[in-house]
Order: C-alpha cells, then structure tokens, then sequence
C-alpha cells in the first residue's frame, strides 16, 4: 500500500525531501516504520522525532492502515 | 461571546503587531461580563549561541495538525476553566529578535481562572503544538530551536 510521509524542521534538511511517497506492507507498525526510515536515512539516527499518523502522534506499536498520512517531527518550539 | 467550538484561525505571517494587540483588547469593552482579562506574548529572545546572537526566528509548522491541535487546546481550556473568551495567534515565518510571536489571550470573571487559563494554555502550546522554529544568528548561521 501506498503512504504518503512528510518530513518537517530539520528533518527535512535530514532527508533532503518534504514529502514523499512510501510503499508499505499492510499490517506495518509505527515502529517498524520507524526503523525503515531510519535505514533510508542513516542521519536520522540519534536525532528525536514523533511520528504521527493521520495528524495523531501516534506510539509504536500503532498500525498504519491504507491512504495514512504520515510525518516526521523534530522537537517543537512554538511559543 | 466566542465559546461556540468552531476552529479559529489562529496562525499569522510574520510578527505580531503590538497595534493588533490594542484592537484585541478594546474588541473586548462590550462584553461587560468580563472582569479580568490575562494576556501572555512571547517575545524573540537575543539569545548568545556558538554563531552569534540570535538576530530572529523563522517559524513552519505541520500545518493541519497544529490547527486541530489548536483546537483541542481550545476546547480541553474551555472545559477545565470558567472562561468567557479565548484568542490564540501565533507567527509563520520570520519574526525578528525583540518582536512579538505567541498572543494567548482570555477573558473571565474573575483574575485567577484568567491567569491560570492562560499558563495552562501556554504550556500546552510548547508542548503539544507541531511548530519548528530556526534560530537565526549574526554570523549568517542558524540553530534549530527545541522548547525545555
């Protein structure tokens, strides 16, 4: 399935993208998401972000269904 | 009175005006209900970093997300105090050091619900909020701004 994935701050600096789109396998956790863009993207090793799914930070063990809107953020600093 | 739960508005482009903040205030003479108001604005601090002084913040946010953000803050504020209004705005994009990028404004009875509402929401703006922040400093420089 298709996931669209946004990365936002200096991740996307990390990563060099805004957005793009992913193919996962159905039944991925937020977890093994996780790992995966972190394979892709050895820089985002040691560096903190949430992720959130459908615009909820979403934990790990969280399964990420069909049409999902993922994004990657880096610490906050509103205010 | 502004307590029916429809999403506001609540980002701006660029610092915000102190003028606006004016306005805000005297909008408010007609709700004679309201006998305390408490207004918190942050400020761009001239903080010392390795590259230099900060000279501004360029702030982007996740944009969809903090405006549903926004509004659970909204509603979890209006739940837990007696409050008569609330107003939130916040800047996008580049805000100079010593200008205004957080206006947190409500409005009750009395002074405590007024100032407890407004550190309460404050606190879960840094906290809750999907804004990023790039600190700019003199040397040309910046360092990515991270909320303790």
């Amino acid at each position: 399935m298709n996931v669209q994935v946004m990365y936002f701050g200096m991740l996307s600096e990390t990563t060099g993208l805004q957005s793009e789109s992913w193919t996962l396998n159905e039944q991925v956790t937020v977890g093994t998401f996780r790992e995966k863009v972190e394979e892709k993207y050895p820089l985002l090793k040691g560096k903190k972000f949430k992720i959130a799914v459908n615009k909820q930070i979403a934990t790990d063990s969280v399964l990420i269904g069909r049409l999902s809107e993922l994004a990657l953020l880096p610490p906050f600093a509103g205010g | 009175m502004d307590k029916t739960k429809k999403p506001k508005k609540v980002f701006v482009q660029g610092p915000i005006n102190p003028d606006f903040v004016a306005k805000s205030i005297a909008s408010h003479q007609s709700k004679t209900g309201i006998g305390a108001h408490a207004l918190f604005l942050g400020q761009i601090r001239a903080d010392q970093k390795e590259g230099g002084v900060v000279t501004g913040i360029e702030y982007s946010a996740y944009e969809e997300m903090a405006e549903e953000s926004f509004h659970q803050i909204r509603e979890s504020a209006f739940e837990k105090f007696d409050l008569i209004c609330m107003h939130i705005y916040h800047s996008l994009g580049l805000v100079p050091t010593g200008e205004i990028s957080l206006f947190v404004f409500v409005s009750s009875k009395h002074r405590k619900v007024a100032f407890e509402a407004s550190e309460y929401i404050v606190e879960q703006i840094k906290a809750n909020i999907p804004i990023f922040g790039k600190e700019l400093v003199s040397e040309g420089g910046y360092v990515w701004k991270e909320n303790s």
